[in-house]
Formats: C-alpha cells, structure tokens, sequence
C-alpha cells in the first residue's frame, strides 16, 4: 500500500525536524502510543494500543529514523506486531520551507499481514488515512502552542 | 442371467438426505468423547520468513494446556506430508507438519497445541510467540521463473519445481503449412474449493490394543490410513481411519494434511481424544486450492477452420509445497488439451512453478477445466479470428462417432462419442439460430447479449492403475445376512455424490430385492476392505463396477443354490421381486431368502459349495471414460457497470448410461454452479506480499441461487465400452464443460466492442475496464 | 473464530444497560443484534472486556407514526423495517433499503440501532438517514439528546454517539407530497455490503422541474455523505436525461473513494454516478406518480 502526501505545519524547518525526531513529542503524538523508549541510535520501541472504534488491538514495535539530513530529509521505518497482526512501513519524509511554515512531504510504502490483511482489506487504507491525520493534527497543535510559548 | 431394470436408471430420491435435511447427520465434529482434548494450529501470517525462534513458555502454562508441539517436537517422529505423484526430474518440494527453519505461505503451521477445552486452546494460540524475519516473497508465477526472483529453497537454483513435455505429430510442418497462426495469453484464476464442512480430524489411541483410531472428513480413508501409519512409524494395522459424513470436498479432501498426522501424533502421545476442527479461515489459508494456471496457445489452422497444429506453454503455480497429487493436476491439462477436436500436432510445455501460496491439488475437475477452457477459448478466438461461427468450426474438427476408440496426439484413447449429436441437441434445445437473430436485434438497441458455445470431453473413472500415481482399481464387498438384508461395503468413499443411493439401486436390480433390503457401508478400514476412494469422477465406474462384479458372483451362487433345488439350470435363472425363477416357467421360483437361508443352513447346497454368501470384487478398468457434451449460455452485460447477466442455459451432458438421473442432474447442476463461480466471481487474490485477502467468506465471492437463470438440461447417452454398465462418471462435468460456455457468450456479448479475450473471473469491473478503454478508443 | 474472553451481562432495562455502560467505559460495547460486532470479536479484531446485550429491551422495538414523524425504536431488525406497512406507506425508502442488507438472516437479526452506530462505510441505512433527514435518539444516563444525520456520522466506524449513550430512536420525517424516493445499490458479491449505495429524495415542482433532491451516498468514502453538489445541480431544473447525467459527475466530489479488490477507487466513483442517476431515475418517476 502506497501512502502518500503532504501537510503544512507551523514553525519552521529546525522545529518541525526537532519535533520528528524528538521521542518525548513524537509519543504525544502517535495515536495510542503508550509508551516509546530509545533502543539504540535512532531507534526507539514502542507499544502502542490503536484502535477505531470497536476495532483495537495493541501493538508492539519498533520506530527508526535513518538517512538524517537535517533538516531536509529523512528516512522512517516503522514495525509492530499484535494479535490482529502486523504491520511494517517505510518512507521518506521531505521538510520544505513555505513561508513561516514548513511543508511535510511524505511517501511510503506499508504492508499488513494476518487478519487485519485478510479481512480489513477494505479499511486499511482509511484507517492508515486517519492515523496519519491524527498524528498530523497533533503535530500541528504542539507546534503551535510551542510557537506561541516561545 | 439377464437383469432387469426396475431401480438402475430411475430418478430414486437418495436414501442419504432425511438424515442430512433434519440434522441427524454425524460430522467429525459431532463426535464426543470423555477426557477429550481440543488442538489449536498456530499459523504462520508470513508468506516468506526464517523462523528465528519459537516460544511457548507462555502458552505451555496458560490455563487448560495439555501440551505445545513444535517442529523440535515432532522432528523425526512424524514424516513428512507425502506426495504421490513422481515426475521425472522434479525438486523435492516437500513439507514438514510444522515448518522447519522457514514459512513458505500464509497459513502454514508453526506449533500446535492442545487444551482442555477449544476456547481455551484458542486463547492460549495467541500466547505463542514466534519470532520471524520476514523475507521477500513471490506470488506470481511469471515472476517466479524470472532470474531476479526470491528463492522460495535455498537449496534450489530456481523456482521451477518441473518441466514436462509431450509432443505428437509433426509440429513444425503443422505451423509451416497453417494459413494462419492464432495466439492467445490466458489466466485461470486460483479457486479455494470451499466445502460446506471444513476439515476435522478426531483421534483416539487405546495404548493396551496399541490401537490408533482417527475420524476424518476425507474422501481417501484407506489411502489416509497408510499414510499415517507410514507418517508415525507405526504398522498399518495399529491405525483404523474413519470417515463420519463428509460435508463436500470436491477435491480439497483428496489428500493427507498435516493436522492429520499432528493430531493422531497428540493422540498417541498423550493417551486422550484429540479433536481438532478447521475453521473457514483456516481452511481458506491451508486446505488445498484449485486451478492457478497461465496459458499461451498458438494454433496453427487452415482458412477454412480445420486445425493444423496446437503449441501449448503452461505456468501451472504449484504454490510453496506438494500435497499429494500437486504436481500431477497440470499434467492432466496437458493430456487433455485437444478437447474433442482432431488436431493432428502438438507440442506441450508444462512448468510447474513454485509460489509463496498454499499449494494447488485437485479441485473438481482437477486440470479438465483448464483444459477444456484452454481448447474451448481457443475455439472461439479462431472463430472470431477466420469470422466464422464458433458453431461450424467446432463441427469441422470433431472426431465422427465411426472413428473411436479415438487416439488423440497426446497418447489418450477416448473410448466411445458422438460429438455431433450433443452439439446439435443443444443447438435444438436452445433455439440458436432464433438466439442469433435476437442478439442482433438487441445489438441495434444498444444491449449486449452474447451467446457462448462449449463443447467439451473430460477424462474420467480414474482409472488404469498404470496411469494413477496410487492404484486406480476399487474394491467392493457383499455381503448377504442370513435374513436376506444385503450389506454393500464400498471402497468407494461418497461424501456428497449419492452413491448409498446409486449403489442401492444396482444392488437391489442385481439380487431382485428392494433398496429398503440393501445398506451401503463406507467409510471404515476396519469393516470395508482397501480400497482408493472417491475422486476423478470415478465412485460409480470403477466402484460402482466392483460392486457389479462382486454382485454377479453372489448370484452365480444363489443360481447356483436355487438351479440345485429347482432341478434347473442355474443360467436360467432370474432375480426379481425377492424371487428367483426361471422366465418362462415361473412356477419353478424360489423365494430369495429361502436361497439365502440355504447358503447358511447349508444342509442342501449343491456338492463342494462353501456356505455363506460373501463376496469381494477388485475391478481394474481398462481404460478411463471420456464423458462429454455440449453447454450453450447466454448473457446480457450491463455496459455502465460491466455486470453480466445469465439469461439462459442450456447443458446436454452424455455420461454412458446413468443409474440415477436425479443425482446425475444434481451433479451436473452443481458443477455449472461451480463453473459461475469461477467465470464471474470466484479468485483466491493474494497480495504483492503473500497475504491471502481473500481470506473469508465476506470477500471470497461464491454463486448464488439468484446469481442463476434456470438450468435447461438434457443427455445423450453413449455407453462406455471400458466396463460392466456402461458408466462414464459424471462428478465434475459441470466445472468442465461450463466455465467455457460462460466466458465465450461474454467475449461474444462484447464483440462490437472489439474484445477477443477477457481473463477470469470476469468481475464487472474487469469488463467496464475493457468497454470504457473500447470507448475511448473510439 | 472464538473470541477473547469476555464479561457478558444482559441487560433487563434500558436504565441497567446505561448504568452498565456507564461503570464500564469504553471497555464496553453494546450488543444489539450482534451482526457486526459478533464477527470483529470472533476474528479478535475487537476485543471489548464487556458487553452489554440489550436484545432482550423489546420496549426498543416498535414503529409508530407521531405527528409527521415516524419513530423507530432503535432495536428494530431490519426485517421488521422490510416488513412494515407504516413505513411502506409513510418512508417507503427505509424498507426498500432494508431490503438490500445482507441476507435474509442478517435481516432477521441485525437492527437499525446497531448498524448505525457501527457505522460501517459501506452499510446501507446511512445513505438513506442522511437523504431522510432523519434524527438520532441518544439516550443516556443523563437524558436524551437527537443529533441530526447531517452531524451523526463522524468518520470511519465512527459516529457522534458518546460513550455511554445508547441509540434508541431514529426520527424519520414522513414523506412530503410530490415527493419520491429510491435506493439504488451496487453489492459487494461476498458480503453484499454496498460497493456504492446511493438513496435520492425527490421533490417535483410545476412543468417537470425539481423542486428539492437530497442524495445519501454509503460505500465510496469513508463515512456516508450528502452530494451536496449534485443537490445543487439539480435544484430548479427541469428533468432530463441530460440534466441528471450532468449533475451526478459532481458525485464524489470532495470524496477520497475507498478501494479493494471488489472495486479500485476509480470504479467506485464512476459507479456513484450510474447509481446515483438511477436512483434519481426512479424517485423521480415515483414523485411523478409513475411505478418505478
């Protein structure tokens, strides 16, 4: 499954960079993230219990960031496992500078497998959708309030 | 003796239904027992991974677990799942009961558990932790054969399991004196057979007897019990299979599955009954599927539509490991590619291609229709391609009925048919040259009809057992109780044909009795001697045989008793209404269970005659049947949403003599069912990556009551020469003979457009892909 | 297909579900006729720790006329909708699409409360709740509260309903005079869900012209929507071929359309047209007084 596309977000590139690759921020904003720790250079575990509605599930997996330009670009992969099954997600993330905000571009592909591959078929997409809003929404909130606190 | 006809050929209504319709049937998982244990398969969601590490600490002490096996656990103590079917030079694509080192496709099983009680095995399932590292997987077999794809064996240089060839004739002058050379690409789709009952397996282990009994719903019991016997190590008369009823199968249960052998190991292991039921789930991901085959054609034809030559490459997607027959079910593509046309050349090319898929066996029909897609498709693009009927190219190339027995170019010898009279009853039942006048009508208001043709010849009673990978005879016993009830013991192992019926009826002709005298018992290796079991169309001709030969001895016999008493020649003796008598002096008559009582009394048999009356009867065909027929559909396709609409059909099946016409209608009635599926709506899809997606009932579209127009059906009946009745097998007709008819009178629906091909299944998408691309052409 | 363990308690008023619901949180789900929920919990997709069975509330169940109103009780089945001469009198759209859903036994078991707050993107009821204009009843421990459909469905597999609110009545608005309705679906051939389902209200004027259409599209995005656009396409003009065709290319307009295997997004949104044009077909003609 291809993912793909952009949000503009407040602040500039430095910001938006320091947020993505700052854990503490980044679990705020993963969507039913309980918990996130570094498991060596760039690399965290995470634990996470996502759910849309009646459908949840906990997952347990792994964040990576790689091919650091800061504060250009770089490279995120994602992996988790849980009952319902799992996932695994790479992309680039592109920062460009628009005006006093900074666009993020990304453009992925995932895989999911087990049940959820199986029969959710039909939903993966906008669920994908939805986190990638949620973690978005997020984002932007927190770079607001920082903008405005600082 | 001749034999009257008062049951064979009459439309009885099966004894087997009252049970099944009121739900007194017993299906594997209706058998209970004290102390049982319930087996829950952890399942590989991987399609290609090493297994780094499995651990069921977690699950060995959650609640109600009995035990966890995994593949350390039953290394070297259960063989692995056997594959009968040799073919020269293949690779050794074989798979252990629980994955070793790594998974090949989504599903494959990984440990097993028992516990005490199936929630609570479930709940434990998810407490197993494996630990995999996943590696790129394959799914396509054009992609498969390319040099850059993934490995599915390390040990393999590539990914082709076989190649087998077969040529006849002179090919290259064919091609060279053609007028014109017609080619085609064509996908049949990968099917899961979707039995109303999935697989179950139950198994019991009396350790004092050393007495090993498994419950199956399998349609080989006998084949089964060697098998597993041969699996554990232990001797074949330690195991007993039984089959309770089998809940369909149509091929999917024509094999040895893993849980087969884990649970009857569990069973033995722990002294307790182990039931293990498949869900549909399961069954989707690791019950054999069907067809998956890529076909290319080059037909080499004169002007006027006769047949030169025919060049045949087949993809066959063997999936990541054999089951039992795997590597045979293309082969018989390849033996039946001719259909029943003459061609006098051709050149086959199977490869059988390894996938990250569950593996392909037979499914009904089992390489027929493919076969007979390929040739009946083909058929029509050469019609479209000289512009002549499809109706007068196939009459142009059949055999005449004077020319059989038949040998085709591929070294099969069809043994009796009149394909000109099916052809012509089906253009009679369905009004053609009416049909083609109204299509054109419709075609000038913008509606697209479409009338499809297919002729088809299968290949059936399986068969010579030097053509079988196992022995292709059957077995059958009789046996008279001293008050005259008749127990027919079949190797035969019916789970949905009918043949308690059928076999009632030959039995109750042949001995003059009534089938409420007769029970047929199957199903049981410790009561029915070996025997194959039911597939390939073949339960009646060969079974169905045996049981005739084993009759006709039991009433030699009886004659023989009877003439003694009478003081008359036993050869005129006749067996009707419990009597037998002699036609023309029916005064000299003895009552059956008086003849019946003499053989155990035995105090007036004749001299040197054993008492009882039992019989067995081993019957090893001569060659296999080639039933045939002529199916005719019409649809209408929905040009805004590409749906298609059957709005007729017309079938005229010929299958040798039939015992029971309902069933044999049933039968075909079910096949062409089957065949809607595949055309229209049925396709296991799995992903780039190996996920089945398909993976319920919720995606896996099957055919439904409203998806049918009424079925018009007719036969023609040329007897076979090849045994006792003149039988021909009519199992898997249906899936042959229709897929064809279907997808030629959608290709025909949209001719106007341009479109000489649409792939399988033609969902309505696929076609408003092709109409919108024609349109815009335009 | 055996779900986690889980606490089951059924409820014996409406008054003990709330309170159950209520000291649980959002550990618990409601379980009406089952037909959605059942199948998630039994492939462990959901797994709540509670459920609260409220089949047994009868008093849920029922189909009256109030004023301009047609009440229905939030654990009707969709047989019961199928079936019921009040509504085939007074909102003949609902029992035409009830009598798409699944299958005889799905309809038999599955209630219009229960498919609505599941909100499955390709159920059919949203479609026509939105072209109905209808009301959801929430009720909580707290008291009722109605939430127009414009507002109810929220997202995917999600609604307005908050935790600890039941949906025990849909209002819907009874049919106004020269005024059709129709439902024209696309299923799924698996599960018969609506690949597209589109539900058209149509009110005629004088000389042949559309007075007012409403559309409820279910299946191509998300979450059900009105085509607004098309509304406004349509509003004032006089019916034609031609009229309705142009109108409904604004179908998905706003709309990222879902795809699967059944259907890529591309068909999906070409097939919102032809069923939205043939649902416009068919209310109109029935507006009109013509059996469509």
């Amino acid at each position: 499954m291809r993912i793909q596309g952009s949000r503009l977000l407040p602040g500039s590139r430095e910001q938006v960079w320091d947020f993505l690759t700052d854990p503490a921020r980044l679990a705020k904003c993963l969507p039913g993230c309980e918990a996130l720790e570094p498991a060596g250079p760039d690399r965290y575990k995470v634990s996470v219990k996502f759910g849309v509605a009646a459908i949840t599930g906990k997952y347990a997996g792994s964040v990576e960031l790689a091919e650091k330009k800061q504060p250009e670009s770089l490279r995120m992969r994602v992996e988790g496992k849980g009952i319902p099954g799992f996932m695994k997600g790479e992309g680039k993330l592109e920062l460009r500078v628009k005006g006093a905000q900074t666009e993020l571009r990304y453009d992925g592909e995932a895989q999911v497998g087990g049940v959820i591959a199986s029969v959710g078929q039909r939903m993966i997409e906008s669920v994908a959708k939805k986190i990638i809003h949620e973690f978005f929404e997020c984002a932007a909130a927190q770079l607001q309030a920082e903008g405005k606190a600082g | 003796m001749a034999t009257a006809t008062r049951y064979i050929g009459k439309a009885m209504k099966r004894k087997e239904d009252p049970r099944l319709i009121q739900g007194l049937a017993h299906y594997v998982d209706d058998l209970q027992f004290a102390g049982m244990l319930y087996a829950a398969v952890i399942r590989s969601p991987h399609a290609h991974a090493r297994i780094r590490s499995v651990d069921a600490s977690k699950a060995r002490t959650a609640s109600g677990v009995v035990a966890v096996l995994t593949e350390e656990d039953v290394r070297g103590a259960i063989g692995m799942i056997p594959c009968a079917a040799q073919i020269p030079g293949m690779k050794a694509a074989l798979r252990p009961v629980l994955a070793a080192e790594k998974v090949r496709f989504v599903g494959e099983p990984v440990a097993i558990l028992v516990a005490t009680d199936r929630y609570l095995a479930r709940d434990a399932a998810d407490l197993v932790e494996v630990d995999y590292d996943p590696l790129p997987a394959v799914v396509d077999p054009e992609k498969a054969i390319e040099k850059s794809s993934p490995l599915l064996y390390d040990q393999f240089k590539d990914n082709i399991a076989y190649r087998w060839e077969l040529e006849g004739g002179d090919v290259k002058k064919a091609f060279k004196q053609a007028d014109r050379v017609v080619k085609q690409r064509m996908v049949n789709q990968r099917l899961i057979p979707v039995a109303m009952e999935p697989r179950g397996v139950v198994a019991d282990y009396k350790p004092g007897e050393k007495q090993l009994t498994v419950w199956s719903s399998t349609q080989i019991p006998h084949l089964l019990r060697t098998q597993i016997a041969g699996m554990l190590g232990v001797p074949e008369f330690s195991v007993r299979v039984i089959t309770p009823e089998v809940g369909g199968a149509f091929g999917s249960k024509l094999n040895v599955y893993a849980e087969e052998a884990l649970v009857a190991y569990l069973a033995m292991k722990l002294n307790k009954p182990v039931k293990w039921i498949e869900s549909r789930r399961e069954n989707f991901q690791s019950t054999i599927h069907g067809r998956d085959q890529i076909n290319y054609f080059e037909l080499a034809v004169k002007s006027d539509g006769s047949l030169l030559g025919l060049r045949a490459r087949i993809l066959a997607d063997i999936g990541a490991y054999y089951q039992l027959l795997t590597p045979l079910i293309p082969t018989m593509t390849g033996l039946m590619i001719c259909g029943c046309y003459k061609i006098p050349a051709v050149q086959i090319e199977i490869l059988g291609v390894l996938t990250n898929k569950m593996a392909t066996d037979a499914y009904r029909g089992a390489g027929r229709p493919e076969a007979t897609y390929f040739i009946e498709r083909a058929m029509d693009v050469v019609a479209a391609e000289l512009k002549k009927d499809p109706v007068e190219i196939r009459r142009k190339n059949f055999p005449q009925p004077k020319e059989f027995p038949y040998t085709t170019p591929t070294g099969l010898t069809y043994d009796s048919a009149d394909y000109q009279k099916s052809l012509d009853t089906v253009l009679k039942n369905s009004q053609y040259i009416k049909l083609r006048k109204e299509q054109a009508a419709l075609r000038k208001k913008g509606r697209y009809m479409g009338i499809g043709l297919s002729t088809y010849v299968e290949i059936c009673a399986m068969g010579p057992s030097s053509a079988m990978p196992a022995g292709g005879w059957e077995s059958a016993t009789v046996r008279i109780e001293p008050s005259g009830k008749v127990n027919v013991l079949t190797g035969s192992s019916p789970h949905g044909q009918g043949q308690e019926t059928t076999f009632c009826q030959i039995a109750a002709d042949l001995l003059g009795v009534s089938p409420e005298d007769v029970l047929v018992i199957h199903g049981d290796t410790a009561i029915v001697p070996y025997g194959i079991g039911t597939f390939g169309s073949r339960a009646t001709a060969v079974g169905g045989s045996a049981l005739y030969r084993a009759l006709e001895k039991l009433r030699e016999k009886l004659a023989k008793i009877a003439g003694h008493q009478l003081g008359v020649d036993p050869g005129k003796l006749e067996f009707l209404d419990h009597k037998i008598f002699v036609k023309s002096e029916p005064r000299k008559s003895m009552a059956f269970g008086e003849a019946v009582g003499a053989a155990y009394v035995a105090k007036t048999l004749p001299p040197g005659m054993e008492p009882g009356l039992d019989a067995t009867a081993f019957f090893e065909p001569s060659n296999f049947t080639f039933p045939f027929g002529a199916h005719l559909c019409v649809v209408e396709v929905d040009p805004d949403t590409g749906q298609v609409t059957l709005q007729k059909y017309f079938a005229v099946d010929d299958c040798g003599n039939v015992i029971n016409p309902l069933l044999v209608e049933g039968q075909v009635h079910g096949g062409i069912v089957q065949s809607v599926g595949q055309a229209l709506l049925e396709e296991a899809v799995y992903d780039e990556q190996g996920q089945l997606v398909t993976g319920e009932l919720t995606d896996y579209a099957l055919p439904r009551a409203t998806d049918l127009p009424p079925l018009q059906m007719a036969r023609t009946v040329t007897p076979s020469p090849v045994n006792p009745m003149g039988v021909k097998g009519v199992g898997e007709a249906g899936t042959i003979g229709a897929t064809p008819a279907i997808v030629n009178a959608v290709v025909d629906a949209l001719a106007p457009f341009g479109v000489r091909h649409v792939d399988l299944p033609m969902k309505r998408e696929r076609i408003w892909q092709i109409l919108r691309k024609s349109r815009r052409a335009k | 297909m055996i779900p986690a363990p889980f606490e089951y308690h059924a409820a014996k008023s409406l008054d003990e579900a709330l309170r159950l619901l209520e000291r649980h949180g959002d550990e618990a789900k409601v379980l009406a006729g089952g037909h959605s929920l059942l199948p998630l919990m039994k492939l462990r997709l959901a797994s709540p720790r509670f459920l609260v069975d409220i089949g047994r509330l009868r008093g849920l169940s029922y189909i009256r006329l109030e004023g301009e109103h047609v009440l229905i009780g939030g654990l009707t089945s969709h047989a019961e909708i199928e079936a019921s001469d009040l509504l085939r009198g007074r909102c003949p759209l609902l029992p035409e699409t009830a009598a798409e859903i699944g299958d005889v036994q799905v309809r038999n078991r599955g209630t219009i409360g229960g498919s609505l707050a599941h909100a499955d993107p390709a159920a059919d009821y949203p479609a026509s709740i939105l072209a109905l204009d209808a009301e959801m009843v929430a009720t909580s421990s707290a008291g009722k509260r109605a939430i127009p459909a414009a507002e109810f469905f929220v997202d995917l597999l999600t609604t307005a309903l908050r935790h600890g609110e039941i949906l025990t009545e849909v209002r819907i608005p009874v049919l106004g005079p020269r005024t059709g309705t129709a439902y024209a679906k696309l299923h799924q051939p698996a599960s018969g869900f609506a690949v597209v389902g589109v539900a058209a209200r149509v009110t005629m004027g004088k000389g042949g012209k559309i007075e007012s259409a409403a559309l409820g599209i279910t299946g191509l995005g998300a979450k059900a929507y009105r085509a607004a656009a098309v509304e406004k396409a349509l509003r004032g003009k006089k019916t034609s071929p031609k009229v309705l065709a142009d109108a409904v290319r604004n179908v998905a307009q706003g709309v990222d359309p879902l795809s699967d295997i059944h259907a890529s997004a591309e068909y999906r949104r070409e097939m919102a047209a032809v069923f939205a044009r043939r649902a416009l077909e068919r209310a109109i003609a029935r507006a009109q007084g013509k059996r469509a």
